[in-house]
């Protein structure tokens, strides 16, 4: 009964305000310290809104409310009020009533730079460039060293093609004190837009020293590089670009992004403690989500997630199993489900939570590999080449599925078909030693006489002996050399790679590698050309 | 550590328009110049172009509810002028009735699309009057389905042009069987891509004669898969898109036998894609073999160059067209390419989110491109609004293209939601000036009351619907009225209209057995005395979901100068008129040129318009 009268209470207050009506309309109609007319607040439609931002609106405009009542307020108490209301409006990106807000905030309280501070962000917010500039030269005038500041109103210039005057400012911001890798960036692309590259790239590089986890900005660097020639290296930014922000020192906003009380907004805070590794930090904000939205399936696999990356499997999975069972479509916690299943051996487990990833989301790349990697392992080739082939169908660029293909296809005992496909591969993917490396194997090792070409193994392995040497590539020599008829060799080579695997304690190959020493010490050749092993399957192919 | 990675890739696999700044900050009474009266008027009521379209929403807050509806213009009837195709919506829920719906269908029932027939008249005094009649019934159109959008071109080169309907489900390929009516060949000629699709675009690719298809495909998502998102607040909203995975793309090589085969692992398009809502095709290196440009929605796009042998290769990263010049995705919805700066070359526009700020691309000429959003001015005046459809659109035919935008936000708009408006996310449309110099002013105040008109923009074609001499534009508004823009001013200048007509096939007797189609890709260059040149191309894609008018349409100012007009045609081989004449619609016949030439002179001895060269 008593949650109904709340219920009922709450629901008269949201009439009011959803028909426009705040309760300090006229009383908001008066002049301030400096006789601007003060805005009434007229507060956003929350009938829709979660019911803790009901609360929290509802508190402060009492809050609000109670103040303005009050004759013996202060203008600097009746701004602080609106001021607080403008704060949690603008965290819930009600950008026209938090307008009105700060509006009133600054014109009762006019030495105050947070409110033309904030007044900033809400026109950025809005798309006004122009308006957000000016209230942002406002809190310069107020305090002209104000870094957060200098900051944006530099990128707002930046947004109106002012280029020299955020120049400027990006300047300054560098001559206050430590290096900042925002104003860094901002100068960087100042520099990229005047086409000096030497000088884009210099910047650009030293801001990334500074911010290395800021990806966003190995793209610039990258076309700082294009613009110098330097392919090479402008590819290489392009592979590690990402969409990770350069750090902004910005309290106030902080304090803004941390005051709603909803899942989405503690899923956002802990997905910018997530991007800087943070992982308890972001499952305690993730656990907040929770709390206020139980069914809510993206922050309880986040919180999952960050409780797995904390070592707490066990937490991890309780989570995810949750997800799926409010949300049997989920297919990222059954992907989530089914490495957690698979990293402690329950691996029948890991194949229905992979399948369950893959049917309800067909497009899931990493759920047909790990799918397919799994079913070869436990000996289901035949499954398992559906799952790589539908991999590759989705993006043919990745090498590894190609690889595991063609290990399907040898654990079939269809050579000839592996040594066409790898030959294929290696073509689609010459930068890819291993499909070189597996072909070889074949070569040698296959048990079908149609397949085998011991001269042309001889090349390419000797080929790829100038590159790195590892204990997997003398094995395949080894092999290469009993097939030759060369058992001298290969009894010695094969030796001293058993050898160097027992140092290296590689107890995965001398298993192997002692299995076929007695073939060649027999003047036998080998022809199994993999044992295969997750281990192995799990590897890059080179 | 391995594992950590794992698992961070699983978790990252995871407003009302304030308009007054862009208007006061940038707007340029220069733009008066143009003269008295509307630029645009509205006449789609008028003209009996009645369709109101239908997004099924009942409050559930299905995601393909807020991204239609695509708009396709065509002759279907080959009268000579352009009719116009509406794709519908539907209830998603089958558990809903139509009296769930928050906003009621309109129109008649049920909702399906729709075809209209442009029965344009033109009196002895030039007087035109243009009316629609729809032709839904008798073109035996199923138009059942929920629509997205409409790709244009005749892939059976049999002289009819037909209808490719992306949808929310299996798409459709509509053959026009050249008597009024369609059918729908979408299983035997294996097309009917089941992906949720938006956009598509009909492109020769592989130069063989015969339009091939690009389909872009959206994200991984159905009803059974919806997750309830929220705003930050806490209010029930439609799902950003990183909330589902992004569906691979398609392209489909035309066999030239009524069927298709899906060619995106042997074009090497198969790897790397976004969840795509624009297409525009062109040669951006110049090369004479066309190439595609992907918009995605808050992920990279793709610059599909052209490889010439059957296969593309993405270089929008390192050709600068991937991403902002800050490095960021933004959420690109509409594209067109075009050379706003005849230089050439064309470049590529892009419409953005609010406070993103739309994206121009220019190209160097050799396929790499220098962000100048913010340069041009278009970044900094579209910062309010939420861009779909859009075209270069030489609206005033001074030979600049400029651009035209329709709007609509895809999140609610608080001043909006605040007075319980049903759909609170519309906006106002935008034009935007070419000022010769690289930039561009915002002259939406000036362009007539349609553009004060605030509503929900997706599609938008682009067109001569009344063959005037100008471009007109129809507007596909997400649970509103479509809008028919006509162009009041752009035929106060002089023009030239081209229709670019090939693959004609000889009968045995030696009469044409197929008048042949449009040639999109067709590469057209104006040359005028003074040397200076006009650079267009003939295309149906482009914008948002939605075929223009494949023709092409160059303004050429106050000059009265009848110019050369040379073709580049999609298999290389390169034609020139010698005079075609201005203020007209003219066809250039692939491999006829001095024919033309020599009917256009006998014409004019005879003191008749030339009509066909």
């Amino acid at each position: 009964m008593a949650v109904l009268r709340e219920g009922v209470v709450l629901g008269a207050w949201l009439l009011l305000i959803a028909i426009g009506v705040s309760a300090c309309g006229d009383g908001d109609r008066q002049r301030g310290a400096s006789s601007f007319e003060l805005r009434p607040i007229l507060l956003p439609n929350l009938s829709v809104a979660a019911k803790t931002v009901q609360v929290q609106v509802h508190d402060r405009h009492a809050a609000l409310t109670a103040t303005l009542e009050n004759n013996a307020s202060t203008d600097v108490a009746r701004g602080e009020a609106y001021g607080e209301l403008g704060k949690l409006l603008l965290g819930g990106e009600y950008f026209d009533s938090a307008e009105n807000c700060f509006l009133n905030a600054k014109a009762l309280m006019p030495s105050e730079l947070r409110w033309p501070y904030y007044l900033g962000h809400v026109y950025r917010k809005k798309g006004n460039a122009a308006k957000s500039a000016e209230e942002f030269e406002q809190v310069l005038r107020l305090n002209p060293d104000h870094e957060a500041t200098l900051y944006w109103l530099a990128e707002m210039y930046l947004t109106l093609g002012r280029t020299e005057s955020a120049e400027a400012l990006f300047s300054k911001s560098l001559t206050l004190g430590l290096r900042s890798p925002a104003a860094l960036y901002g100068m960087g692309r100042i520099a990229l837009s005047r086409k000096n590259y030497q000088e884009a790239v210099k910047l650009f590089e030293e801001a990334l020293s500074l911010d290395p986890p800021a990806s966003v900005l190995h793209y610039p660097l990258a076309t700082a590089y294009r613009g110098l020639g330097l392919i090479q290296q402008a590819e290489e930014h392009l592979r590690r670009r990402g969409d990770v922000n350069v750090t902004t020192p910005d309290p106030l906003m902080q304090e803004v992004n941390g005051l709603l009380e909803t899942a989405l907004a503690y899923e956002e805070r802990g997905l910018r403690s997530f991007e800087t590794g943070q992982w308890a930090e972001a499952a305690a904000y993730f656990r907040k989500g929770v709390e206020l939205e139980p069914e809510n399936p993206s922050v309880r696999h986040k919180l999952g997630t960050a409780l797995a990356l904390m070592g707490d499997n066990g937490g991890a999975e309780e989570q995810f199993q949750i997800v799926v069972r409010q949300s049997p479509t989920f297919a990222k916690a059954h992907y989530s489900l089914g490495l957690l299943m698979e990293s402690s051996g329950r691996r029948q487990r890991a194949i229905e939570e992979f399948s369950l990833a893959v049917r309800h989301d067909s497009n899931y790349v990493d759920a047909h590999m790990r799918l397919a990697e799994l079913l070869l392992y436990t000996g289901q080739a035949r499954p398992a080449l559906a799952q790589y082939e539908r991999a590759i169908g989705i993006d043919p660029r990745q090498p590894r599925p190609r690889y595991g293909y063609a290990m399907a296809l040898v654990r079939l005992g269809r050579y000839r078909e592996a040594r066409d496909w790898l030959n294929d591969a290696i073509r689609l993917h010459p930068d890819q030693p291993g499909f070189v490396h597996a072909l070889a194997r074949v070569l040698v090792a296959a048990p079908d006489d149609a397949v085998r070409d011991g001269p042309r193994a001889m090349t390419m392995v000797q080929e790829l002996l100038r590159g790195p040497q590892t204990l997997e590539l003398g094995e395949t020599m080894a092999m290469t050399l009993a097939e030759l008829g060369q058992y001298g060799d290969a009894v010695a080579l094969q030796r001293k790679v058993l050898s160097a695997a027992m140092q290296e304690g590689r107890q995965d190959l001398v298993a192997t590698l002692t299995t076929n020493l007695q073939r060649y010490e027999r003047q036998q050749p080998c022809r199994v050309p993999w044992i295969i092993e997750p281990e192995f399957l799990s590897s890059e192919p080179s | 550590m391995k594992r950590a990675a794992i698992f961070l890739a699983a978790v990252l696999a995871m407003n009302c328009a304030d308009d007054r700044e862009a208007r006061s900050s940038t707007s340029s009474a220069g733009a008066t110049s143009l003269g008295a009266g509307e630029w645009f008027v509205d006449k789609a009521q008028a003209t009996g172009l009645d369709f109101v379209h239908f997004n099924g929403m009942t409050g559930e807050f299905y995601y393909p509810e807020n991204m239609p509806p695509g708009v396709g213009l065509l002759d279907y009837d080959n009268d000579g002028d352009l009719d116009v195709y509406f794709v519908q919506g539907q209830l998603l829920d089958s558990g809903k009735t139509f009296a769930d719906a928050l906003i009621k269908p309109q129109g008649p029932m049920p909702p399906r699309d729709r075809l209209f027939r442009n029965d344009l008249t033109v009196a002895p005094d030039g007087t035109r009057t243009l009316t629609f009649t729809d032709v839904t019934s008798q073109s035996r159109i199923p138009g059942i389905g929920y629509g997205m959008g409409v790709a244009t071109g005749d892939f059976n080169n049999d002289g009819w042009i037909d209808l490719y309907v992306t949808r929310f489900g299996p798409n459709q390929l509509l053959k026009n069987n050249g008597d009024g009516t369609f059918s729908d060949v979408s299983k035997q000629s294996r097309t009917d891509d089941p992906s949720w699709s938006v956009s598509a675009a009909f492109v020769d690719f592989d130069r063989d004669g015969w339009l091939d298809l690009h389909v872009g495909n959206y994200l991984n998502y159905g009803l059974k898969m919806d997750q309830k998102c929220t705003s930050l607040s806490g209010s029930r909203d439609y799902c950003p898109p990183r909330i589902y995975t992004a569906q691979p793309s398609r392209i489909f090589r035309n066999l030239g036998d009524g069927t298709f085969v899906d060619a995106t692992g042997t074009s090497q398009m198969a790897g790397q894609y976004g969840p795509a809502l624009g297409i525009t095709t062109a040669d951006f290196d110049n090369d004479g073999w066309i190439d595609v440009y992907v918009a995605n929605d808050g992920h990279e796009n793709q610059l599909w160059m052209n490889q010439r042998n059957g296969t593309f290769k993405n270089t929008a990263l390192v050709a600068g067209a991937g991403l902002t010049a800050e490095g960021k995705a933004e959420a690109s919805m509409g594209v067109d390419a075009g050379d706003f700066d005849n230089d050439g070359d064309e470049d590529l526009f892009i419409t953005e989110l609010i406070g993103e700020g739309h994206n121009l691309f220019v190209n160097d000429g050799t396929g790499n491109f220098e962000d100048q959003g913010t340069r041009s001015g278009l970044g900094p005046g579209s910062l309010p609004y939420t861009g779909f459809g859009t075209s270069w659109i030489d609206f005033d035919n001074d030979g600049w293209l400029d651009i035209l935008t329709v709007n609509g936000s895809i999140t609610n708009i608080e001043a909006l939601e605040r007075v319980k408006d049903p759909f609170p996310r519309h906006q106002r449309k935008q034009l935007f000036r070419n000022l010769r110099n690289g930039r561009f002013e915002v002259v939406t105040d000036q362009a007539g009351a349609v553009f004060q008109l605030s509503e929900v923009g997706r599609g938008a074609a682009f067109g001569d619907i009344d063959n005037d001499g100008d471009m007109d534009v129809v507007v596909g508004n997400d649970s509103g009225p479509a809008r028919l823009l006509i162009n009041e001013i752009g035929n106060r200048q002089h023009w030239i209209g081209l229709r670019l007509v090939g693959g004609a096939r000889t009968g045995s007797g030696g009469s044409l057995d197929s008048p042949g189609r449009d040639m999109l890709g067709a590469r057209v260059e104006i040359l005028r005395k003074d040397g200076s040149i006009r650079m267009r191309r003939a295309r149906s894609d482009g914008s948002y979901a939605s075929a223009n008018d494949p023709r092409v349409l160059v303004g050429l100012g106050d000059s009265t100068e009848v110019p050369r007009v040379r073709v580049r045609w999609p298999n290389g081989t390169t034609e020139e008129w010698a005079q075609v004449p201005i203020d007209r619609w003219t066809t250039l016949r692939e491999g006829e040129p001095s024919a033309g030439a020599r009917r256009e002179a006998a014409e004019q001895r005879a003191g008749a318009e030339p009509r066909e060269q």
